[in-house]
């Protein structure tokens, strides 16, 4: 019954962490406005581009606002679970991340349950606001199988984004860094995906739909409920994104596990 | 003369610490040039082989972008918002307030050292090779760089008074989430730097116009690829110049309250 206690103690940990969150209650709402004005902005900014040029590839304007709106939705999620990983340079250099290993559970369930980022509200808000609107604009006939689709595809984003967020902690085991990768790698390629991946050029496509799989997270899904071509691929490939995502998690997971394994504590 | 001197050292300062902190270089190059790709493709993309729109050749557009990831490297490599906003939160700002010197200018003028020794290092050769190796238009004659490295010079001050004071804001909202949002948007929409105002929808273009953004970016780069020429560039150099002293009056004014707060606070 080890899944049950481990569940048990998920729920007790981040019980624990969203109470702390919410004491700053002026500090969470202007977080979630924050995050608003920023995505509002990217959609705004989508809006003045086509305002004279219609569409980009052949993409219109409520496509791409429903690629953003996807790949923020997964975001969202990722923020809350996997997020604070980005940061385990700062545990490592302080000394606290050895607290992880002196308990008798899983250290990587253990730094994964110890943070539940609240602010990812705005997210939500944003991504159910547009994805409705975009709906009725495109008249997107939303079947059982459709909105099944769409659930798998977010679990898919999810766990490529999270498992990217590993990854970029687990360097932190070999160079003491993960925050500044975040920043320099993972914050641009996020913000390539906003955008249909068929302009980039073929290597910077190929590259994102098989090494580092973002191609995945939005622009793949939405080919396909979106009913639209993705030149240089095959059409069904939005298909995968669940099983890529479990796959590219599970891959991270590993090397997560490998980089724990050279861990020196800095004994500071 | 003293005086100049003294913040001249901090440039200096500023340029040696940048060359210990080699990852940072590669870094913020790194994710420079991912933009550079993202923006040369959707514009590439938006053109669709088309030879001109609204006028302006693709080759002048894609130069535009080009000029902007330039100015954009340059105006990076400064002391960036959180920076201020964590100094200010952190108390860390008022240890400086007890120094003989002006704490604004100090920070320009280490702002100066970092971005030369960004420039040297990594901005100039890596758009030099650019320029050399894509097909973009340069300046023809001689004036034109001289206006064009005049006008970048006064959008990279006019940023600056323009972020320290939202940087400065935090001493008096604690929390600031929607404030940088604002001042991020404003800097990447209304500044021209991804999209150039003449795309615009007519009354946004207008409300940019009013605003002092388009000085950062969408003037010099507009210069430079010869959109604005003749006497235009007097005009802008002229409008930059009103909004560089306006913008300075009221980072001046914002300083005065704030430094005053942290004496009542007690620092």
């Amino acid at each position: 019954m080890a899944v049950v206690k481990y569940i048990n103690l998920y729920f007790k940990l981040i019980g624990a962490g969203v109470r702390a969150q919410l004491q700053y209650r002026f500090a969470f709402i202007m977080r979630i406005i924050g995050m608003l004005t920023a995505y509002t902005g990217t959609a705004v900014t989508m809006w003045v581009m086509l305002y004279q040029f219609q569409t980009l590839g052949d993409w219109n304007f409520y496509e791409m606002l429903f690629l953003l709106a996807l790949a923020i939705v997964s975001w969202g999620f990722c923020i809350i679970l996997f997020f604070h990983f980005r940061s385990l340079d700062t545990y490592i250099l302080n000394g606290t991340f050895d607290r992880f290993l002196v308990r008798p559970i899983n250290p990587f369930f253990h730094f994964m349950a110890m943070k539940f980022e609240v602010s990812s509200l705005g997210q939500f808000i944003f991504s159910v606001v547009v994805l409705a609107w975009v709906s009725v604009e495109l008249q997107i006939d939303w079947t059982f199988t459709k909105a099944l689709f769409l659930i798998g595809a977010i679990i898919g984003g999810v766990l490529i984004q999270g498992g990217l967020l590993v990854i970029i902690s687990a360097l932190a085991f070999w160079t003491t860094k993960s925050e500044q990768f975040y920043w320099v790698a993972m914050y641009p390629a996020r913000n390539l995906t906003y955008y249909p991946l068929m302009i980039y050029p073929k290597l910077l496509q190929w590259v994102t739909a098989f090494v580092i799989p973002f191609g995945f997270v939005n622009y793949f899904p939405s080919t396909v409920i979106l009913e639209k071509e993705t030149p240089f691929f095959p059409d069904a490939i939005g298909y995968f994104s669940p099983v890529v995502g479990l796959l590219f998690f599970i891959l991270s997971y590993f090397i997560w596990m490998q980089g724990l394994k050279r861990y020196k504590s800095t004994g500071s | 003369m003293g005086q100049l001197n003294m913040y001249w050292t901090f440039t200096k300062k500023a340029f040696l610490r940048s060359s210990v902190y080699r990852f940072e270089v590669w870094s913020r190059t790194g994710s420079n040039l991912i933009f550079l790709v993202m923006w040369g493709s959707i514009w590439t993309a938006l053109y669709a082989g088309k030879e001109e729109a609204a006028g302006v050749s693709f080759t002048a557009m894609l130069t535009y972008i080009v000029v902007s990831k330039f100015l954009d490297g340059v105006n990076e490599a400064g002391t960036p918002l959180w920076d201020i906003q964590e100094k200010v939160r952190t108390g860390d700002i008022s240890l400086e307030l007890m120094r003989p010197f002006d704490v604004p200018l100090r920070y320009l003028f280490a702002d100066f050292g970092s971005v030369a020794f960004y420039m040297l290092t990594a901005l100039l050769p890596i758009y030099f090779l650019l320029f050399l190796f894509m097909d973009l238009t340069l300046p023809t004659d001689g004036f034109t760089w001289i206006y064009f490295i005049l006008s970048a010079f006064l959008g990279f001050l006019i940023r600056y008074c323009v972020e320290m004071t939202f940087g400065l804001l935090t001493f008096f909202l604690v929390e600031t989430g929607g404030i940088e949002d604002i001042f991020y948007f404003a800097m990447s929409l209304l500044s021209g730097s991804v999209i150039p105002l003449w795309f615009f929808p007519g009354w946004l273009e207008t409300i940019a116009l009013y605003l002092p953004f388009q000085s950062i970016f969408f003037l010099p780069i507009s210069i430079f690829i010869g959109e604005i020429n003749g006497s235009q560039i007097f005009t802008s150099l002229g409008i930059q110049f009103f909004w560089l002293v306006v913008c300075y009056l009221i980072l001046r004014l914002v300083w005065n309250r704030a430094s005053h707060k942290v004496v009542v606070q007690g620092g």
